[in-house]
């Protein structure tokens, strides 16, 4: 019965494993299955939007924790002879991907940030970062099913079909007790500047002369609802802003939506840190600064000229 | 000839890299500006047992070769030449005459504290009349029953303000010439004993240097290191081992001055490119990385006929006079690639160039390095 | 008193990678390092027994010229190493770590805690540590940022997304930390030289009593790039309002 299948820990990695799995499915003419757990209301929707099969995972106690799922999603996987499974990448979904390929005997492709099927439309060609993103290893799978993880956000999230889609909607056994117990689950404190999962971050680099200049762009930041960051030399050599706030090599690694590098040239120590941004712009008087190459949109002007314009020009659209 | 390190003499410097980058980084522009002696590094050197590398464990050290010994202050040095220069008169200027020409009852009575780093060693021998002529000297030691007597004014000593053991120089009998200068351990707070006025230097600026005064300062007639007249002979060879130790400070700020040159060029865009594309660059960055090779040879080779037993004295001078000379050389151009910025505080090649001067002047100028080496080829 | 066991991985230290012309990562002139993340997990296997006594072993699987890695590892706290090598364990792939690692440590070693690193500095897979708990039949609690010894019992704090899960799982556990469990210390130059004189038990291929074929292989590895688009405009007024149009229209800005 062989297909595709797919495990999510919420409903938008949900959508954006469908979106994939179904061209894999399309592909390799077989039939797209998704597991489900945390809201079985959505399993209509999983549907409309490409599943073939919703199998529902009964909802587990307080005390367990989402492995419980182990047996019961090798079983199907096994019973099933899963050609493909997907996972979000989230950490428990790591884990647990990592666990199920050893009860498999398969092999597992982590945070694989592309994957594709070869010209017989049936192995996967799969890529990922490695070496603290410098490097692209490219891999397959030699085994069966070829499982891959996939960070969430990798994929546009699948919408619902236009004509309705048919499906089967299907109970799972529930889970054997696990000698593993959750005693408590802390919700996430917000803490005021975590760049890391800043939707907007504003970059400051050597550009900025004098540590007071500082003010402009937080300033700036603030209207943009951006994260102020900056590279290694600001904080290491400067030291005009904590060393938490230092992206790149040995520093921290940011996918915001919106990027916005002021003064800073591009090395690529730096730039490691912003690979994943949806959208780069940088501010340069050089314009043949290298944060140019890698960068979607640049302006070339000085830095102290373009700031207040930008801040006007970017206010009025917010 | 195996030129390889040992592994555990290059795992002895990745620790002595991330210690220096974790603990002396991130204050050594600091300690610069504000002449300021960093004893909260000092003590995290003690705790790994960096102060007494090249002593026996019986004596409270860690029983290294002067060879990692070397590369420990190289490393050290290459994030900041003050604290590296700290622990290089420590451990060769202090512990070294304790070691090599102490009795035992001394030994036991000075080094553990010393090569614990619960102590801390100075050398006091120059005087304001006396920098490379040792014996222009004029302090003395008069034996008075049990004690001797001490009286006169030692300058430019390192560590002299934080010290807590000197090893100094005394004339027991003027009228014998090179033979009549001994040495002396004095301990911290013995009366007539004081630390006078500091200097303020134009690099290692955080490295303690100071005025000794001996007035009637008396210490135990026990305190005599070796025999009467034997200081010529110590203060020489503590200064063959302390310049093993300047070498390798002199390799790891010519390597720090490396390292920026590089950062820098590879980022500074002129003219719509990285300068490091321009030959004038290039040239100056290759020059530097093949003297740091040569130099680095030139002190470890003198290190390691130390710890083969063989003589050393002419091998130390020639690492010490081409390092420093390097050291200098190479971190003025590394400052002209940083243009103006070079120039400027909060640039690490600044106080890397105020850094080097020294290397060439102290525990014997290069001028009086060439005169040992010259005597040596020439004889 | 538990018997820890701490699995560590010497490997290529990525700040020495450079990408040559032809877009090849350049391998040839590169150093080596203990993984960053392994060192969490040694230190936190120090501490542990700091605390509450026991034991402390390293385990490695790697090329016999690893021994500066197994020297480096005992450097930092564990009493004695079991240094898995042969020639061909070059490039293995996290299933065959794991298994590598779970039959010696089936048929040779007691324990009651296993730690590894959340993944490893060069490939980070972040597989070997819970495939290796698949393999022994053990507990496995992943992506921890606090741990302690309850009894017989690890009660541990696992990272999820939306917060913490604080988990309690019987020994023997096999753990995965996170960085920010701790800060490692730099061995000092006595960990060093003490180093080379812990035991360090060598066990050779033959010793294997278990097949571990490659499931996962590698086609290539890369240097990365980036597409962007890589559009400029100029300083005039009317520049940057198109510019802040074109991000409008990207939907970042909204």
């Amino acid at each position: 019965m062989a297909g595709v299948w797919i495990f999510a820990e919420n409903h938008t990695q949900g959508l954006e494993l469908l979106n994939t799995g179904r061209i894999l499915a399309d592909k390799t003419g077989s039939r797209l299955l998704s597991f489900l757990w945390h809201d079985h209301q959505v399993a209509e929707d999983y549907l409309a939007c490409g599943a073939d099969e919703v199998l529902l995972l009964p909802p587990l106690e307080e005390s367990q924790p989402l492995e419980a799922y182990i047996p019961v999603i090798v079983d199907e996987l096994r019973e099933g002879d899963a050609d493909i499974f997907l996972l979000a990448a989230t950490l428990r979904g790591k884990d647990l991907a990592a666990r199920i390929a050893s009860r498999l005997d398969t092999g597992l492709c982590s945070d694989c940030i592309s994957l594709k099927l070869d010209e017989d439309n049936t192995r996967l060609e799969m890529e990922r970062l490695v070496f603290g993103g410098a490097g692209i290893q490219k891999v397959f799978c030699s085994s069966r099913p070829q499982m891959a993880t996939i960070p969430p956000g990798t994929f546009e999230a699948a919408v619902p079909a236009n004509s309705r889609r048919e499906g089967k909607i299907r109970e799972l056994p529930s889970s054997p007790a696990t000698a593993v117990k959750i005693l408590e689950k802390k919700a996430k404190e917000r803490k005021s500047a975590n760049i890391k999962e800043a939707r907007r971050v504003v970059c400051v680099g050597r550009g900025i002369e004098k540590e007071e200049d500082l003010a402009m762009v937080r300033e700036f930041a603030q209207v943009l609802g951006a994260e102020i960051a900056c590279t290694r030399p600001v904080s290491e050599e400067m030291r005009w802003l904590p060393e938490d706030l230092c992206i790149g090599l040995s520093g921290i690694e940011i996918k915001p939506d919106l990027y916005i590098g002021l003064g800073i040239s591009g090395q690529v120590q730096h730039v490691i840190g912003i690979r994943d941004s949806k959208i780069i712009c940088a501010v340069n008087s050089d314009e043949n600064a290298p944060i140019f190459d890698v960068a979607d949109y640049g302006i070339v002007g000085d830095l102290y000229d373009v700031l207040p314009r930008l801040h006007e020009e970017l206010g009025k659209l917010l | 000839m195996d030129f390889r390190l040992t592994e555990e003499q290059e795992l002895i410097r990745s620790n002595m890299r991330e210690f220096a980058e974790t603990y002396v980084d991130p204050i050594a522009a600091e300690i610069d500006e504000s002449a300021r002696y960093p004893a909260e590094v000092i003590e995290k050197l003690a705790e790994g047992g960096w102060m007494g590398m090249p002593f026996p464990v019986e004596y409270g050290g860690q029983g290294t070769d002067y060879l990692t010994y070397a590369i420990a202050i190289e490393e050290l040095s290459r994030s900041c030449a003050a604290t590296g220069f700290t622990m290089s008169v420590h451990t060769s200027l202090s512990l070294m005459p304790i070691f090599l020409f102490g009795n035992e009852e001394q030994k036991k009575k000075y080094l553990p504290p010393l090569a614990q780093g619960k102590h801390i060693g100075a050398f006091a021998l120059t005087e304001p009349g006396a920098g490379t002529d040792v014996g222009a000297a004029t302090t003395t030691a008069v034996l008075e029953g049990d004690e001797y007597v001490l009286n006169g004014t030692k300058t430019f000593c390192s560590n002299g303000p934080v010290a807590d053991t000197y090893v100094t120089f005394a004339w027991t009998d003027k009228s014998a010439g090179r033979k009549g200068l001994s040495a002396f351990i004095v301990s911290k707070g013995t009366p007539g004993l004081k630390v006078g006025s500091h200097f303020m230097k134009m690099g290692i600026r955080a490295s303690q240097t100071s005025e000794i005064i001996f007035k009637d300062c008396r210490i135990p007639k026990a305190n005599l290191l070796g025999k009467e007249g034997d200081g010529m002979k110590i203060a020489m060879n503590c200064f063959d081992h302390g310049r093993i130790g300047i070498a390798g400070q002199s390799v790891g700020i010519t390597q720090a001055a490396l390292d920026e040159s590089i950062n820098y060029s590879k980022q500074r865009i002129q003219f719509g490119k990285p300068i490091s594309k321009n030959q004038a660059i290039q040239w100056w960055i290759a020059d530097m990385a093949t003297d740091i090779n040569a130099a680095r040879f030139l002190t470890y080779h003198a290190a390691w006929l130390k710890d083969q037993g063989q003589p050393f004295t002419k091998e130390a001078s020639m690492a010490k006079v081409f390092c420093a000379e390097m050291a200098m050389k190479h971190t003025v151009k590394a400052v002209q690639i940083h243009g103006g910025y070079g120039y400027c505080k909060g640039f690490k090649v600044e106080r890397l160039m105020r850094d080097a001067k020294i290397t060439e002047i102290y525990e014997g100028t290069s001028e009086a390095q060439r005169m040992v080496i010259a005597g040596t080829v020439l004889r | 008193m538990p018997e820890i066991l701490c699995c560590f991985k010497w490997l290529i230290d990525e700040s020495y990678i450079r990408a040559s012309s032809s877009g090849e990562l350049d391998l040839e002139t590169v150093d080596y390092k203990l993984s960053n993340y392994d060192r969490n997990a040694i230190e936190e296997s120090v501490r542990l027994q700091e605390e509450y006594g026991g034991t402390v072993s390293a385990i490695t699987v790697g090329l016999p010229d690893s021994t500066k890695g197994v020297k480096d590892a005992l450097s930092r706290g564990p009493e004695k190493a079991y240094f898995i090598n042969d020639d061909s364990f070059e490039n293995l792939e996290p299933s065959q770590t794991a298994a590598i690692l779970a039959d010696i440590i089936s048929s040779q070693i007691n324990y009651d805690l296993i730690i590894c690193g959340e993944g490893s500095s060069d490939l980070y897979a972040q597989q070997v540590g819970p495939r290796l708990a698949e393999k022994l039949g053990i507990p496995c609690i992943s992506y921890i940022q606090k741990v302690q010894i309850e009894g017989d019992r690890i009660v541990a704090e696992k990272k999820v997304e939306d917060g913490i899960e604080v988990i309690s799982a019987p020994m023997p556990v096999l753990l995965t930390v996170l960085p920010d469990i701790n800060t490692p210390r730099i061995p000092g130059l006595k960990d060093t030289l003490g180093a080379s004189k812990k035991p360090v038990i060598n066990i050779s291929k033959d010793d294997l009593t278990v097949s571990y074929e490659a499931k996962i292989h590698t086609n290539a590895i890369i240097a990365a790039s980036m597409e962007r688009n890589c559009q400029k405009f100029g300083s005039e007024t009317e520049d940057i309002a198109n510019l802040a149009r074109a991000l409008a229209k990207e939907g970042v800005i909204k």
